[in-house]
């Protein structure tokens, strides 16, 4: 499955070098985890429009770097606030646009981090590309019942990018292991039928089953129900359509500048993520995503301290 | 449009897009199921054969229906923004810290907080004028005060105080606050809620201030019911009010109120809750389960201030009740600045003779609850029980009316009382007899007689000090109350000057903003500049004080000479054979009106009409202003607040010529 040329084996001394500097950049720079997608994996995985050539048309391997996560009093700040906190772009991005740079300073091969955003041909949930099954792939992360929300065992729940290179390096193995249902919400499953995730929805968009093993059977994600709360990329035309519509010129007004449109105009001109808010209440009561070892700055000190 | 295509040029219409919503909806990614793990264990032809399950790109979409990309597309992003409700995203404001989503305790905010379309009419009733609001607000006249934040505040700086007592028992305001919670939670479990109005017709009893504080809680609105009203005057006033529930007690001495607003039910759709505080009747909401409630109540269901809070009807003593909606800012800012004005400090007891269910007796509980004072319940008035709780409670202040005065002193209480405890009589409801005043101030060796001018519409607007010379406080209703403006006037609206008798009217913080529901009153309440006409015939001296001198509709006019009856009253009421006097104008085909004395007399003395006219002019009355007319009668009409209801005498008259 793999397209790479002979030349390039998974023992290549150069590659294995080049891929150990760019993960210790990336590292350097604020990642927890690192690792590099199988590219012919992806390409049966992703649907044609949606795989990294029709980016990068030489690509020839897929970096996915994982930033994180909350500080414990994130996960205790009021929603709409968190919703600020959640923004991938200012955190995994960054890292990415620099190791593209620098694997192009470096390595003389051309790179780019992956735009992060939807399609614009396809509306507003199809992605350009699944930055979800680049970091799958890389190993820097595993499904969850939370509607396919990647987690790592170690770090929790992370934000991802990806960065795009002509640079071939050996790939990674997803992990071996999923840490989604953690055995609390496999506990709580059996007694209940849902998951903490699954309870806390505000729109209860998920569901799912376990087996008698503790894994994963099936998750259910309503996809539309989520968005609908979270991101309402629907909104502002919307919002237009009720002013054109609108019986007189108070409506016309309230329509586009009532406090809730208003919202939708500031969060547009920050740029802020999802126009409006992600909600985050199932990472938020997930043990996780709030609970990992490397996820929970205060578990870490504490460790470090039972350590010294 | 899809590469720069319009819907025509891609071959899409509204009848493709309807035939084949649903297909696209259903393939998309908007429901997305993932059997097992597949793609972390590299299986995939297990991920190939779940991928129409996972959700499935334009393109996909299009090779199963038969469509092209674009079409696809353009149908899905249609039928997407038709299907999307929008504003689910108000619950996130109300997610975090804690407060995670429970589908079955989550309510929506319009449900919750929202007001009804009764509760918006009474809301617009709240006439806004941002100089006005922006003049008080400014000045401290108006601030955030509302019961429940005063309740809280108390709670804060004396809880363990008492707040009530009343026979057989007392509740610290600490207590109080739990049991308003509990009982404001029961409310709200009711569905009542910010801007409902709820009726009370309650005696001066604990459950009367829990309810009203409850009501306050959830931000709904208080309307009250006199205890005398009976099943036609309850009917008029919840029908006008809308009110949507009615808490009264299950059964009073010769009536039956639960029963009877049962009955009216039929009548008054809005009326969804009777309340009956007692014995179970059945179709009832028992008062004491609602005490029992647990639930715990939502921040955002408190009152604002500039929201109306009760819904009061004038007592009627000229024509049909007007409703009166009255703000927080105006009430508990007329209040707040009156209590030092008072003296009324925490270390008071608040007894009050009138009822809650008036505005005089509210007052009197709003300024116990502004500086913590402790109130001493009167549950109802008879002079005996007066007299009783003044011996055992020992108020330091009363509030009272002339006729509770007049009905101690004649009933022979008042001369053996022990009225040591008071340091402060206020007295309202009408003006107070001059004699009256005299009499009661020398039995208080601690204490000082006031008086107070108010209406339904403005609460305080008037009183005497505490410092002031008793023949102030005898003979004046006292100056204008902090932020009060108020003036004297001609029948052309001309100002007069002090000394000259003309019409009343005040303007300032403690203002209503005008009648509920009544255009034509509010047509002819008002000034332009907005000063109310508050009907009454007044008198201010050179300092300030008012002496309210009548009503102007109790001016007679004989032959186009006008007067105000009341010097005529006020001797016939100390003459020894009336217990109590009235003149009302008859009309008469010659001079247009004349006047008609009723009289009470005492028991087995009744005066001739000659007998009284000798006794007036012996004391210095012209003859045009002499009674021509005598009635007896057995008692006057009167309102909850013990004053006459002349339009009732008026009508009497009418029927006997």
């Amino acid at each position: 499955m793999n397209e790479r040329a002979p030349r390039e084996a998974a023992s290549d001394p150069d590659a294995a070098a080049a891929k150990s500097q760019i993960v210790d950049y990336c590292k350097r720079k604020g990642a927890l985890a690192v690792g590099v997608a199988d590219l012919t994996a992806i390409d049966l995985v992703a649907p044609p429009g949606h795989r990294p050539r029709d980016i990068l048309p030489g690509v020839r391997s897929v970096i996915s770097v994982g930033v994180g996560g909350q500080t414990q009093g994130a996960w205790t700040v009021p929603t709409k606030a968190f919703a600020y906190f959640g923004s991938t772009e200012g955190r995994a991005y960054s890292i990415a646009y620099g190791c593209s740079f620098f694997i192009e300073n470096r390595f003389r091969a051309r790179s780019v981090y992956c735009p992060p955003d939807m399609d614009p041909e396809g509306g507003a949930r199809i992605p350009l590309q699944s930055l979800k099954l680049h970091a799958e792939l890389a190993g820097i992360g595993a499904r969850s019942l939370a509607g396919d929300i990647l987690l790592h065992p170690d770090f929790g729940y992370m934000y991802y990018a990806s960065v795009f290179t002509e640079l071939w390096l050996p790939p990674d193995r997803p992990l071996d292991s999923n840490p989604c249902p953690a055995p609390s919400c496999v506990e709580m499953h059996r007694k209940t039928g849902q998951t903490p995730c699954m309870k806390f929805c505000p729109v209860q968009c998920l569901s799912g089953d376990i087996d008698e093993r503790g894994e994963q059977v099936e998750m259910r994600y309503d996809m539309a129900k989520c968005a609908e709360l979270t991101q309402q990329y629907e909104a502002v035309p919307a919002m237009l359509a009720d002013a054109f519509t609108a019986a007189d010129a108070p409506a016309r007004e309230r329509a586009l500048s009532d406090p809730d449109n208003a919202l939708l105009w500031y969060k547009m001109s920050v740029g802020s993520g999802g126009l409006l808010a992600q909600c985050f209440e199932c990472m938020r009561v997930c043990p996780i995503a709030t609970r990992a070892p490397l996820a929970d700055p205060i578990r870490r000190a504490a460790a470090a301290d039972k350590k010294e | 449009m899809p590469r720069g295509l319009s819907f025509e040029q891609i071959g899409v219409t509204e009848a493709m897009i309807a035939t084949y919503a649903d297909a696209v909806w259903a393939l998309s990614n908007n429901i997305q199921v993932r059997r097992g793990d597949p793609i972390r264990k590299l299986d995939f032809a297990a991920f190939e054969a779940q991928r129409p399950d996972l959700g499935m790109s334009d393109g996909q979409i299009a090779a199963v229906l038969g469509l092209t990309r674009d079409q696809v597309l353009a149908i899905r992003v249609v039928t997407e923004a038709r299907r999307f409700r929008r504003r689910n995203y108000h619950r996130l404001y109300e997610l975090g810290r804690g407060n995670r989503f429970r589908a079955d305790r989550y309510v929506a905010p319009a449900e919750r907080i929202g007001y009804r379309a009764d509760a918006l009419a009474l809301r617009e009733a709240i006439r806004f004028d941002p100089a006005r609001v922006a003049g008080f607000v400014r000045s401290g006249l108006w601030g955030d005060d509302t019961l429940t934040r005063w309740l809280a505040s108390r709670v804060a700086d004396a809880g363990a105080r008492t707040a009530l007592s009343w026979p057989g028992g007392e509740a610290t305001y600490a207590e109080l606050a739990a049991r308003v919670e509990r009982f404001a939670s029961g409310l709200h479990a009711l569905g009542l809620g910010r801007g409902d109005v709820i009726s009370v017709q309650l005696p001066n009893v604990p459950e009367f201030i829990v309810a009203y504080l409850a009501i306050a809680r959830i931000g709904a609105v208080m309307s009250t019911a006199h205890m005398p009203y009976r099943a036609a005057e309850s009917r008029t006033l919840l029908a006008h009010s809308r009110a949507r529930a009615f808490i009264c007690l299950s059964e009073a001495k010769d009536y039956a109120p639960a029963a009877a607003a049962l009955a009216m039910r039929p009548g008054l759709p809005g009326l969804e809750h009777v309340i009956a505080l007692g014995g179970p009747v059945e179709g009832t909401v028992s008062y004491a389960s609602l005490t029992a409630s647990k639930g715990a109540l939502p921040d955002d269901v408190a009152s604002a201030p500039a929201d109306p809070f009760l819904l009061l009807y004038t007592s009627g003593t000229s024509a049909s009740p007007k409703a009166v909606p009255l703000t927080y800012q105006a009430m508990l800012g007329n209040a707040r600045l009156g209590a030092p004005e008072h003296r009324i400090t925490a270390a008071d007891t608040v007894l009050s003779a009138p009822p809650y269910t008036h505005l005089f007796g509210l007052y009197s509980f709003h300024l116990a609850l502004a500086t913590g004072a402790s109130n001493l319940l009167l549950p109802a008035f008879t002079p005996p029980d007066l007299a009783q709780a003044i011996a055992t409670g020992r108020p330091t202040v009363l509030f009272t009316g002339p006729a509770h005065l007049a009905a101690l002193q004649k009933s022979g209480l008042l001369d053996g009382m022990d009225l040591s405890s008071l340091r402060l009589i206020i007295c309202s409801g009408s003006a107070c007899p001059p004699e009256l005043a005299r009499a009661v101030a020398a039995k208080l060796p601690n204490g000082r007689f006031t008086q107070l001018w108010g209406m339904t519409e403005t609460q305080a607007g008037l009183y005497t000090r505490p410092d002031d010379p008793l023949e102030v406080s005898a003979t004046t209703a006292g100056r204008r109350s902090p932020g009060t403006e108020a003036r004297v006037v001609a029948a052309d609206g001309t100002p007069l000057p002090p000394g000259e008798e003309g019409e009343f009217q005040v303007r300032g913080g403690l203002m209503f903003p005008g009648y509920f529901d009544n255009e034509e009153a509010n047509a002819s309440a008002f000034s332009d500049d907005g000063w109310f006409r508050t009907g009454d015939l007044a008198v201010v001296d050179a300092a300030g004080n008012v002496r309210i001198t009548g009503r102007s509709k109790d001016v007679i006019n004989r032959g186009g000479v006008k007067y105000n009856p009341r010097d005529v009253e006020d001797l016939l009421d100390a003459h020894p054979a009336v217990m109590q006097s009235a003149i009302v104008p008859m009309p008469d085909s010659i001079v247009g009106e004349k006047a008609c004395c009723f009289i009470v007399p005492r028991p087995g003395n009744a005066p001739s009409l000659e007998e009284l006219c000798a006794y007036l002019l012996e004391r210095g009355i012209a003859k045009y202003k002499l009674p021509e007319r005598l009635e007896t009668v057995a008692e006057m009409p009167l309102t909850p607040t013990r004053k006459i209801i002349k339009s009732r005498l008026a009508e009497v008259l009418a029927n006997k010529t």
